[in-house]
């Protein structure tokens, strides 16, 4: 420890500290323009200059290291000058753009110059009168303004790892931007915009559009991907004008990706429902909620009227918690139906059905923070820096700063990979086989016969396995401290999904994870709130609490505690949904901003089953397949209008907050429900979001907010509290329950801690005996001679379907191309931006291509939220629910390239 | 009552007394103004109308900064800033409304305008039937600027803030970003 002496305030600190981090302890502010708390200091901007007593000498307090007896002085004349003449220096061709330019009024260069009233300059120059950079679709580069303090070059070689952009030329004509004068690509994750200190950095969406002064700054959570970032909607009269983030608020520590800052337009333009709309002669024609909502509950009583599961529901899970929880509430309470299922199906339910089953917990064992203490780190079947893109840049900052020995096995090579050790480039689909491999060798570590070896290497050529990376890996995970494995996407959407996430389950059993700190799984879920939703028992499996809604004894308990008969039948998901409807025993369908024939190719008599439905009502923002064969069509709240919580893919419960006014007459889904409760005679008397979550909280307290800047979560989602009546201490690990008030709330007395590490258990095995059978051969999709395998993809730049309507990100990425290796594309004569047509048993259809080094040759990949019907045309048509966790299988096939085709 | 109240009553005294001045103000010049058909010669500085200005080549001045509306202590003034259609470039302002029934011709929005965009003019007899024919858009207020140009400069010199554009300088001209001359 060395004692600094700042201002006159005596602190101690430790000796490596910079001056300027032992003033920031002492509470003393000292202006910076270049230093960045997540960067390395650079000491370029020299506005942090302080006084050493003394020596007398002028440090830059953000590069010197703080000496034991050290005094210092953060203001002095001397100081003063000396800040004044770099203001001068730093001003010398700085252009008087302050009233145009969008910095202006929050624009620390101009702050500095009114507090050292660096008005006037002794020396003479000529202004700078460089062209504006404006090539790039989002960012504007202004090399006036510049100060070169390098942050925005740092922070995208450092945080982002993208480095995009660069100083170019050298001393007065240095100027930033991309290299060589060319238009800038890059992952806009507009981080460079948001540490700027000048209006060097400015985005065409909003230039010129604002001043900072007239905005209002609403903080919230993204709805987008499972990173649960917090972010600053700013608004002017209702309307959205920019997102931005605020250094060390929230997980995403300040960094927001492109999706987050940019994607918000789609919320505040015409094309969205602001009136709910009623089928009449074959036309959805506006009507009021006043008209629609007796229409509807008169048909949904007939409805209930007929039996138990008559009335199907399907749910976003984009949506808070408390409207997952009033949703399944409204579907077991009110209409006696366990019919429900959420988004995750299509994909995260695959990973969560087994990892329940043997965990008991949807919370992950490890977060962002034991990412970067990792020793090893496996990235299998995910990508994610698209899937969940701060989780994304803490591997790439585990890689880069903290050397941890970073895999990826992925037949794709993603941005992770140049920073991997290895990177195992598996053929399409062969994750899984790689996965299998490997938790057999773990589990027998080293009693493994010949046949079986041999039987491995046969494997590993068919699959394109690296054997010796292999070795490496293996041994890396059997030595290692700590290791995570990153899971996503890719894999959750093989043909046999269980059997990938049981490998990972048995990998993390046999290596002793489970029960080791900063050890685990870390799966990368598919949207903002799928955990929060599922924790919420918004699908069939589950009651809230995730406790099994077919089990009697958890039924009870919650009938108990709702005091209310839950009359549902055994109910089912998407597959038994659309099954029920096909044979007349489902009337009704209500779906929260979810669209079932979108996902299913054109071929699949999707819309011919629902089409059979007495009802369909849709609630959503904007028109779709479902609404446009709906009977009613209600319009939803987005994510920028209403409040709630979303469970982030580290298990963070962080809030939503309105930012805007409802759009219309739009309503929360919430609300949407009660008021339909109402009208049908059976109201549930809901008052507000917050209202829910006093009562989710009420009975699972370890849900309460939490963040990293704030505590930790508690306990593992196992601790429910249903009908518990006492008021004393009743022995939990967790907390007690204490009175306060007239209610009964929770207080922690125990330290926060994560999730509990129950062991994977028999609990799995059982599980597994009641799922259906995975088919033997799931190797469908190896591509035969000249063929490809067609995998769709997420793409970094949009986020579902919904964000198609954003203009913002159509113009980043307007349109889907196909991606296809850049060797193959230059034997075949396929050139960027020709059309080709790929056909499979079922369909053709043609594609622009995009030649790239990054798909292997026997891949070919396109972003599935351009996968309109004509797309789906080529998979399989009919309803392929053969995977063991009854998600439906859509994501790869086998095509064959027909180049002739270009036009 | 005595008697020389009683004599001032019947004699009407005080009544002369107050006509003597009305008398003496018979035969001294007029001070009326037969407005409107006569009018009076008002002061350089005074702060009449605000009207949005133009360059010499007919180019509006106003970069849509937003710093009038700032300013503004009655509210009275809304800027919508935008990109330029023509010039992609550049800052101007989309929409500017001046709300004269708010306004209460206090001048500081010609003070805070960075490039001598707004000028107070001698016009004040502005009336209208409706409210809204009180609220200037943007194009009434370049009109009403056209029309009085030589007061609005009149008006900038005589409240000091005609310096920079006699200055010859380039920088003390504030143009965002360099506009063309032709
Ligand atoms: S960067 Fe700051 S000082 Fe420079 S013109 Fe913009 S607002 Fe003014
Ligand atoms: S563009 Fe902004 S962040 Fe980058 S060097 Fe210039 S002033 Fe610094
Ligand atoms: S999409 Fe994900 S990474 Fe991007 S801002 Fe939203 S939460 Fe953060
Ligand atoms: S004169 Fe004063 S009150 Fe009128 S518009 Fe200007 S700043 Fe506002
Ligand atoms: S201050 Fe001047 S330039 Fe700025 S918006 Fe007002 S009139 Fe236009
Ligand atoms: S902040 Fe220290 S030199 Fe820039």
């Amino acid at each position: 420890m060395a004692k600094v002496t700042i201002n006159g305030i005596e602190v101690d600190v430790d000796p490596s500290m910079t001056i300027l981090k032992a003033a920031e302890k002492a509470g003393i502010p000292v202006p910076t323009f270049c230093y960045h708390p997540r960067m390395d200091p650079a000491g370029s901007c020299r506005i942090c200059a302080v006084e050493l007593e003394d020596s007398k000498k002028v440090v830059m307090s953000c590069v010197t290291p703080v000496a034991d007896g050290m005094r210092v002085l953060t203001e002095s004349p001397k100081i003063h000058e000396a800040r004044k003449t770099n203001l001068e220096l730093l001003l010398l061709h700085h252009p008087l753009d302050c009233p145009v330019c969008d910095c202006g009024g929050e624009c620390p260069l101009q702050n500095m110059s009114f507090a050292y009233g660096a008005t006037e300059s002794r020396f003479e120059s000529h202004r700078n009168d460089e062209p504006e950079d404006m090539k790039s679709d989002v960012l504007v580069f202004n090399a006036n303004r510049c100060i070169l303090c390098g942050k925005c070059v740092r922070i995208c070689d450092e945080v982002q790892d993208v480095h995009a952009i660069g100083f170019i030329n050298r001393g007065f004509d240095t100027i930033i931007g991309p290299p060589l004068g060319k238009k800038l690509d890059c992952e806009f994750c507009g981080d460079c915009l948001e540490v700027c200190p000048t209006g060097a950095i400015t985005d065409h969406f909003v230039r010129y559009k604002y001043r900072p002064w007239q905005l209002e700054k609403q903080q919230t959570t993204c709805s987008y991907c499972p990173s649960g970032c917090q972010m600053f909607v700013e608004t002017e009269n209702e309307a959205i004008v920019r997102v931005t983030s605020q250094e060390g608020v929230g997980p995403n520590e300040g960094s927001i990706c492109v999706v987050g800052r940019f994607g918000f337009n789609h919320v505040q333009i015409p094309e969205r429902f602001d009136t709910p709309y009623m089928r009449s002669l074959h036309r959805l024609v506006p009507s009021s909620w006043e008209e629609v909502l007796p229409e509807i509950a008169s048909g949904l009583n007939a409805i209930r009227k007929k039996g138990v599961d008559r009335i199907a529901g399907l749910i976003s899970t984009r949506v808070p918690m408390e409207d997952a929880y009033v949703f399944q509430s409204f579907f077991r309470k009110i209409l006696h139906s366990n019919m429900i299922d959420t988004g995750a199906r299509y994909s995260f339910m695959n990973a969560a059905l087994p990892i329940v089953a043997a965990t008991g917990t949807l919370r992950p064992l490890v977060d962002h923070e034991d990412i970067l203490k990792a020793k090893v780190i496996l990235v299998v079947g995910a990508d994610p820096v698209s899937e969940s893109n701060i989780t994304g840049l803490f591997v790439k900052r585990a890689a880069r700063k903290e050397r941890s020995r970073l895999y990826v096995v992925d037949s794709e090579a993603i941005s992770l990979s140049s920073r991997a050790k290895d990177h195992i480039r598996v053929l399409p689909g062969g994750e899984q086989i790689f996965l299998e491999v490997l938790s057999e060798e773990i589990r027998q570590s080293g009693n493994l016969g010949a046949e079986w070896i041999s039987r491995k290497e046969e494997l590993f050529k068919n699959w394109n396995v690296d054997p010796s990376a292999y070795q490496r890996l293996l041994a890396d995970l059997r030595s290692c401290e700590t290791g995570i494995i990153v899971a996503g996407r890719k894999l959750f959407q093989l043909e046999t999904p269980v059997a990938g996430v049981e490998s990972l389950l048995k990998i993390t059993g046999d290596l002793g994870w489970i029960d080791r700190p900063g050890c685990g799984l870390f799966v990368l879920p598919e949207a903002s709130n799928d955990l929060g939703v599922l924790m919420m028992g918004a699908s069939h499996e589950w009651l809230p609490g995730l406790m099994d809604s077919r089990d009697p004894a958890s039924r009870g308990r919650w009938e108990e505690t709702w005091g209310s008969r839950l009359a549902y039948g055994p109910g089912g998901g998407l597959e038994e949904i659309l099954k029920g409807i096909d044979e007349g025993k489902i009337n009704a369908l209500i779906s929260l901003g979810e669209n079932p024939i979108g996902h299913f190719p054109p071929g699949s008599r999707v819309r011919e089953i629902l089409s059979k439905l007495d009802m369909i009502v849709s609630i959503d923002m904007f028109q779709n397949e479902l609404s446009d064969m709906a009977h009613f069509v209600l319009p939803a709240s987005s994510a920028y209008e209403r409040s709630g919580h979303l469970v982030s893919a580290e298990g963070f419960v962080q809030a939503i907050k309105p930012t805007m006014a409802y759009w219309g007459e739009s309503l929360p889904d919430w609300q949407i429900l009660d008021r339909l409760s109402h009208a049908m005679g059976s109201p549930m008397g809901v008052d507000s979001a917050e209202s829910v979550m006093s009562e989710i909280l009420r009975f699972l307290p370890d849900l309460a907010p939490s963040s990293r800047n704030g505590s930790h979560f508690v306990g593992g989602t196992g601790e429910i509290r249903l009908a518990t009546p006492v008021a004393s201490a009743d022995g939990c690990a967790y907390g007690e329950m204490v009175h306060e008030g007239n209610g009964l709330s929770t207080k922690f007395v125990s330290p926060a801690h994560k999730a509990n590490r129950e062991s994977v258990s028999s609990r799995y095995a059982q599980w597994r005996e009641g799922i259906k059978e995975e088919p033997a051969s799931p190797y469908r999709s190896i591509a035969g001679e000249g063929e490809f395998v067609l995998e769709l993809t997420k793409s970094l730049f949009h986020s579902g379907k919904m964000t198609l309507m954003d203009s913002n990100l159509k113009k980043i990425q307007p349109e889907g191309k196909l991606r296809i290796n850049r060797q193959t594309a230059r034997k075949r004569k396929i050139k960027k931006g020709e059309r080709v047509s790929l056909r499979t048993a079922y369909g053709v259809c043609s594609f622009i291509v995009e030649p790239s080094p990054a798909v292997s040759e026997f891949e070919l990949t396109f972003p599935v939220h351009f996968a309109n019907a004509e797309v789906l045309a080529l998979f399989a048509p009919g309803l392929d629910f053969s995977s063991g966790t009854g998600a439906p299988v859509t994501h790869r096939i086998r095509v064959s390239l027909d180049s002739q085709n270009a036009n | 009552m005595t008697f020389k109240s009683l004599m001032n009553s019947i004699l009407f005294t005080e009544i002369a007394q107050g006509l003597k001045v009305t008398f003496r103000h018979f035969f001294k010049k007029k001070l009326t103004v037969q407005y409107p058909h006569e009018k009076l010669t008002l002061a350089d500085g005074y702060r009449g109308f605000i009207v949005h200005r133009r360059y010499d080549n007919g180019q509006e001045r106003c970069v849509g900064c937003d710093l009038c509306e700032a300013i503004c202590p009655a509210k009275a003034i809304r800027v919508v800033g935008d990109i330029h259609p023509e010039f992609p470039e550049r800052r101007y302002a989309k929409e500017y409304t001046l709300d004269f029934t708010r306004c209460i011709f206090c001048g500081f929005c010609v003070v805070a305008c960075p490039v001598n965009a707004l000028s107070m003019t001698k016009e004040f007899a502005h009336s209208s039937f409706t409210r809204e024919g009180l609220i200037y858009p943007k194009d009434k207020l370049l009109a009403l600027g056209d029309r009085c140009e030589d007061e609005s400069i009149a008006y900038l010199k005589v409240r000091n803030m005609w310096d920079a554009e006699d200055s010859g300088k380039e920088e003390g001209r504030y143009h965002f970003p360099p506009i063309p001359t032709t």
